[in-house]
């Protein structure tokens, strides 16, 4: 099965950046002043998601 | 437009160098992201009097908030130890009002003869024949290219320029404190210390700071280790510290922000014609999380050097390289040291760090010496002495 790719909830985010910072795939960018995950990219090992300080990521959905 | 020197980011690290650099004779720009330069605020606010130094800074004073007399840190138990400004380490001094601080720093730098573009978001670098001439931006909605003989990495925690250089700038989670932050008004804080509290329940891998601006308004924030970090941590614990604090409890937000703190160890900071400063390159004390003095240090090392460069048209790497020589004379062993501190106050439980409270509490710190801080250690908590063994040696290296 394939793991779902991360996901940001884009009321939640503050773009402060700390998932960018942390993504060993630089697949994570802030656009438009959201997070933006690049899911092509994206390996799902979801760092991403426990660094957010705000619980703006999830592992979303499969 | 051909530039000596193109500068991505105009925070304090990217200012300051793009300032010293045009101040040694060299054409600057610098290109910043957003639309307002210091905004949003992603910063505690707190720095060291001893920015006072630096020439960028001086004709204003209006970005200072509160003047501090030191630092009270805080045991998982309460217990209160109190650090004199000197002795408090790099962060204590001030609380600053962020956006006029770097507004005050690009003033500077433009009036030394930089010139600075918002709106304009570097998306890569330009090269020709392999080698680095200037960087690709989106500025609006137009796709621009700006040459320049030599670019400045300033981008902050999420650098990119670092990584299109193909020098490793990703943090791992031990190495980055996840954070959340409030500017409370109404509440009623005792202004003439910065208050630190630690403890496992508190903040893991890290600690809640409040940084008074003034009697009623305070930045009180939290940085939680991100290795050790659930989703939305550090904002849960940031809400329930504040509930339970009795100078805290009444208080009603301002403002809100996140972000991410690099504690790690520097990365390379000169590759071929590029060189990185400030979080960028991740010149930040590993154990306060503060990163505005290096930032200014080693941006006014680096701006320096680039004058030189462009004076004496040379441009390569080994010219450039006197920057990372400068920076590791001025602030390596500190940042070395205390990265290592880091790993062994993690190692603390909680029992650990009231012993350590307890023992420092009546500790006189104005005639600290390591001997006389050993006695003061072990004669109240013997056990302590084989815990804080890694420590001492390391403060006599």
């Amino acid at each position: 099965m394939v793991k779902p790719k991360a996901h940001v909830d884009e009321v939640k985010c503050l773009s402060c950046g700390a998932c960018v910072s942390v993504c060993p795939q630089d697949a994570i960018l802030i656009t438009a002043g959201k997070a933006r995950v690049n899911k092509n990219i994206c390996s799902s090992c979801y760092i991403c998601v426990k660094t957010c300080p705000v619980a703006a990521i999830s592992e979303g959905e499969a | 437009m051909k530039y000596d020197v193109v500068v991505v980011g105009a925070g304090p690290a990217g200012s300051t160098t793009a300032g010293y650099a045009a101040k040694n004779g060299a054409k600057v720009i610098i290109l910043e992201r957003r639309s307002e330069v210091g905004v949003p605020v992603l910063c505690g606010e707190g720095i060291n009097k001893n920015v006072d130094k630096f020439e960028i800074l001086k004709g204003t004073s209006r970005w200072i908030a509160n003047r501090m007399d030191g630092a009270r840190v805080y045991a998982p138990n309460g217990t209160c130890v109190t650090l004199k400004a000197e002795r408090a380490g790099s962060e204590t001094g001030y609380v600053i009002y962020r956006d006029i601080f770097d507004q005050t720093l690009a003033a500077s730098a433009v009036k030394w003869g930089a010139e600075i573009q918002l709106n304009t978001n570097v998306t890569g670098l330009l090269k020709e024949n392999g080698k680095i001439v200037g960087v690709k931006a989106q500025h609006f909605n137009k796709k621009i290219e700006i040459k320049a003989d030599i670019i400045i990495g300033a981008d902050g925690v999420e650098s990119r320029v670092g990584k299109w250089a193909g020098i490793n700038t990703t943090l791992k989670p031990v190495d980055l404190e996840s954070c959340a932050q409030y500017t409370l008004t109404n509440v009623d804080v005792e202004k003439e210390y910065c208050h630190f509290y630690v403890g496992k329940e508190i903040a893991p891998g890290g600690y809640v700071w409040i940084f008074p601006k003034s009697k009623d308004t305070a930045n009180v924030g939290i940085g939680v280790l991100a290795s050790l970090s659930k989703p939305g941590l550090a904002l849960q614990l940031l809400d329930r510290f504040i509930e339970n604090h009795p100078w805290l409890k009444n208080g009603e937000p301002i403002r809100l922000l996140a972000g991410a703190d690099p504690v790690g160890e520097p990365v390379e900071s000169v590759r071929g014609n590029l060189i990185l400063v400030g979080d960028a390159a991740r010149h930040v004390d590993p154990i306060t999380g503060g990163g505005l003095t290096t930032a200014l240090e080693g941006g006014r090392i680096a701006g320096e050097v680039i004058g030189k460069a462009v004076n004496e048209k040379r441009f390569d790497e080994a010219t450039l390289k006197e920057y990372e020589v400068r920076w590791q004379q001025t602030y390596a062993r500190k940042l070395k040291r205390n990265y290592i501190a880091k790993d062994i106050f993690l190692g603390f439980d909680d029992k650990t760090l009231n012993m350590l409270a307890d023992s420092l509490k009546d500790y006189n710190f104005d005639e600290i010496t390591t001997l006389g801080l050993i006695k003061a250690l072990v004669s109240k908590h013997p056990t302590l002495l084989g815990k804080l063994l890694p420590l001492i040696k390391l403060s006599t290296v």
